[in-house]
Order: structure tokens, then sequence, then C-alpha cells
């Protein structure tokens, strides 16, 4: 086993690994706020609009991420959507991980009892306030902890969209792979290279977690 | 627009394939089981050590893509004089992958069995071993049946991923099918159907199995 081999490649890596990153931040930007869309679809008076969402949510369930990127990449240019790897991958992301982020959300804003909106309307506090002041500052905390699941999730899966050419950290891999015929070596050190960085985000959002829920400490 | 004839030509080979996918999903699945019950037995044992190595194991597996430990696992087992084939190597892979998440579920199955039960055992002289294989982990079990269940469809979801390492299972049969036909439509619809019928098939048997323990308990 020769380590040294990778080292003339790491500028190159790094140069996927911000690729990877670039996407992650999208796709977590963009699913956000496909699943706040999507929880509120969610609660609409409207039966029908209930029911395309809960299909909507059923389908993705049951869609393996790949599949749904070859449906985007290979099929949707059939019906008129031709889309560059990047924008492919970055919808494919959204579409797969909006539904799921909209559970965690739907999740953390029926943990919060209804009382305490009844009892902030009773004060005449008007709505806005209500939902800026009562309702978000509860939700944020207790919808951190599946959030950072679902965002570690996507980040992992945009090594999926080197299937499709995108050059993030896995496809510049693959290309470094194919260089130094050290296949071990190279994919165990991109992967440390992910958990540890996986690993930072974890603890960082646990912190966030702990400052979103300081307001329970004086009880 | 929608080629018929190549559709059910296909059809077949995607049904070959489909039973591909369905036996990597319960070989991994099962694998998963395996390695998730072991870990949260260590998780929740008293040995300090165990309890570090299932928590390394489990951070390791969460923190990185499957992507990359099935190419891990597949260059690695030919280092260890194990030869990979492929499909064994695929199963490997995703049940390791897939067992860090079942730990989770299963360690918060054990800690929901009431404590008295397991001083009852103690009292009554059960070792430690039986305890734990005829006490916590069938009602472990049955209280994580539902997340369990979760987490098998996501197995299913993740075989996919195999095609990397060039197991024909179903998406990979597909992209072939498509590279010689340059037409997508007609596979990958029929493709994302199956998944989607085999995920519901996964949680209606859940469903039903989680209706008959309830009565068996009842």
């Amino acid at each position: 086993m020769d380590w040294t081999v990778l080292l003339p490649h790491i500028p190159r890596l790094m140069d996927g690994l911000l690729i990877t990153l670039w996407v992650t931040v999208l796709g977590t930007l963009a699913s956000v706020a496909g699943a706040l869309l999507l929880a509120g679809a969610a609660a609409s008076p409207f039966g029908p609009v209930r029911g395309i969402v809960r299909v909507y949510t059923e389908i993705i369930l049951g869609l393996p991420i790949l599949v749904l990127l070859y449906l985007i990449y290979f099929v949707a240019p059939d019906l008129g959507l031709r889309l560059d790897e990047i924008s492919a991958g970055v919808l494919t992301l959204t579409l797969y991980y909006s539904p799921y982020m909209a559970e965690a959300i739907r999740g953390a804003v029926g943990s919060i009892p209804p009382g305490q909106i009844d009892a902030a309307r009773m004060v005449g506090m008007p709505g806005l306030s209500i939902a800026r002041r009562i309702v978000a500052p509860q939700v944020l905390g207790l919808v951190i902890p599946p959030l950072t699941g679902l965002m570690i999730g996507l980040a992992k899966d945009t090594a999926i969209l080197s299937v499709i050419s995108v050059q993030e950290f896995a496809y510049r891999t693959k290309q470094v792979v194919s260089r130094t015929y050290a296949p071990f070596e190279v994919w165990t050190f991109v992967a440390v290279v992910y958990w540890m960085l996986l690993s930072a985000f974890e603890t960082l959002m646990r912190g966030a977690e702990g400052r979103a829920l300081r307001f329970r400490e004086s009880r | 627009m929608f080629d018929t004839e190549l559709f059910l030509e296909s059809v077949p080979t995607l049904a070959d394939a489909a039973l591909v996918t369905i036996r990597l999903t319960v070989v991994s699945g099962a694998l998963g089981l395996l390695a998730g019950a072991l870990s949260a037995a260590a998780q929740l044992s008293g040995v300090t050590a165990l309890r570090i190595l299932s928590r390394i194991y489990v951070s390791l597996m969460r923190g990185t893509p499957l992507f990359v430990q099935l190419l891990v696992v597949s260059f690695g087992l030919p280092m260890l004089g194990v030869s990979a084939d492929p499909f064994l190597a695929a199963a490997l892979a995703i049940g390791l992958n897939s067992g860090a998440y079942v730990t989770e579920i299963l360690r918060a199955g054990v800690l929901a069995v009431p404590a008295g039960q397991i001083e009852a055992a103690a009292a009554v002289g059960l070792s430690p071993v039986r305890i734990w294989t005829r006490i916590l982990l069938p009602q472990a079990f049955a209280i994580s049946l539902p997340a369990l269940a979760a987490e098998l469809t996501i197995v299913l979801k993740s075989t996919p991923l195999a095609s990397v390492v060039a197991v024909t299972e179903m998406t990979y049969s597909g992209v072939l099918i498509q590279s010689r036909a340059f037409s997508a439509i007609e596979v990958f619809v029929p493709i994302a159907v199956g998944y989607i019928l085999i995920a519901q098939a996964i949680l209606r048997g859940a469903r039903h199995l989680e209706g008959r323990l309830a009565r068996a308990r009842a």
C-alpha cells in the first residue's frame, strides 16, 4: 500500500470537493424551500392539494435517487426539459429531499401545543407575531436534528451525481484512481475526508440546536 | 415517442433484474439487521471498549457516502485475500451501511423495554445472553418494526448503487438497455414503478406483521 501516490493529485481532488460543497449548498437551500412549500400545501384546506402532496411523498419514499436522476437526466429531455449536469443534479436532490424535509417540518410544527397559539390569539397577538415569536423559535430547535440528518444524507448523495459527469469529489476521485491505479488508497482517503467534514458539520449543528433551545434552560 | 416494442422487449430482462434487486435487498437487509443487533448490543453493554467501537462504526458509516463505501469494500476485499464477488461485495457494503441506522433503531427499541423486566429476568437467574436473546431483542424488534421496515425500503433504494461495482440489478440493467437502444422513457419509467411497488409491498407486509404481533401479544 503506497499512500504517497495521492500527493500530486490533491489539488484535483480539492477542486472536486468545492463542486461537492457548491452542489450541497444549492441542493439544501432548494430542498428547504421545496419542503416549506410542501409542508404548507399539506396543511391546505383544499383536499386535492393535500392529495397531490401525499401521492408525491409516497412516490419519493419508494423511488431510488439514482433512478430519479436518470429520469431527470435521460427521460426529461425527451419530454422537452433539457438540463445541464449540475442543474439536473440539483433538481434531483431537491425533488428527492423536499418531501423528507417537509415531513420533518410537519412533525416539529405538529408538536407545538395548539393551546399556545390560542392563548397568544386571546391576548391579541397578530398572526405574524404568533408565527415569529411563538411558533418559529420552538420549531427551529425541534427541526434542527432531523434536518441535520437529511442534510448529511443530501451531502452524501451528491456523490451519485458523478454518474452523470458532475465533476464533484467522487468524479475527480475516479479520475485520480485511473491515473494512480491505487483504488483502495484513494477511495479510503476520500472516505476519511467526507467523514471529517460531515462529522464536523454534525457537531456544529448540535451546537446550533443547543443555542436554538436556549430558552428552555430558564425553566 | 413511447416505443411500445422496445418496452415489451425489455420487460423480461427487467423482470429478471428485479429479482436480483429483491435478492440484494433481502441479503443486505439481513446483514444490516445482524450488524445492527450486534452493534446495538455492544453500545448498550457496560463494556467501554465495545461501546466506543460501535460508536466509531456508526459514525463512519453515517459520515461517508455509500457510493464511496461500496468502492472501498470492493477494492478492499481482494487486498484481504477475499475474492470479491460483486454481489457479495455490494451486499456487504449496503448491509454494513444499513447496520449503522439499524443500531440506532434497535437501541431506541431496547431502551423502550421496561427496566423492571430485565431486573425480573436477572432475579429468576437468566444469563445476560439469555436476557438479550429472549427478553430484549424480540420486544425491541416488535417495537422497532415500523422503523425497520422504513429502513428496509432505504436498503431497497440503495441497491441501484451496486451498479458501480457491476451488479446487474434493475437500474443497471435499464442503463444497459438504454445505452443500446438510445431511448430512456421505455426503461426508466417501468423501473421507477417497479421500485415503488416493491417498497409498497415491504411497507404493507410490515404493517400486516405488526398487526399479527400486536394480536399475539394481546
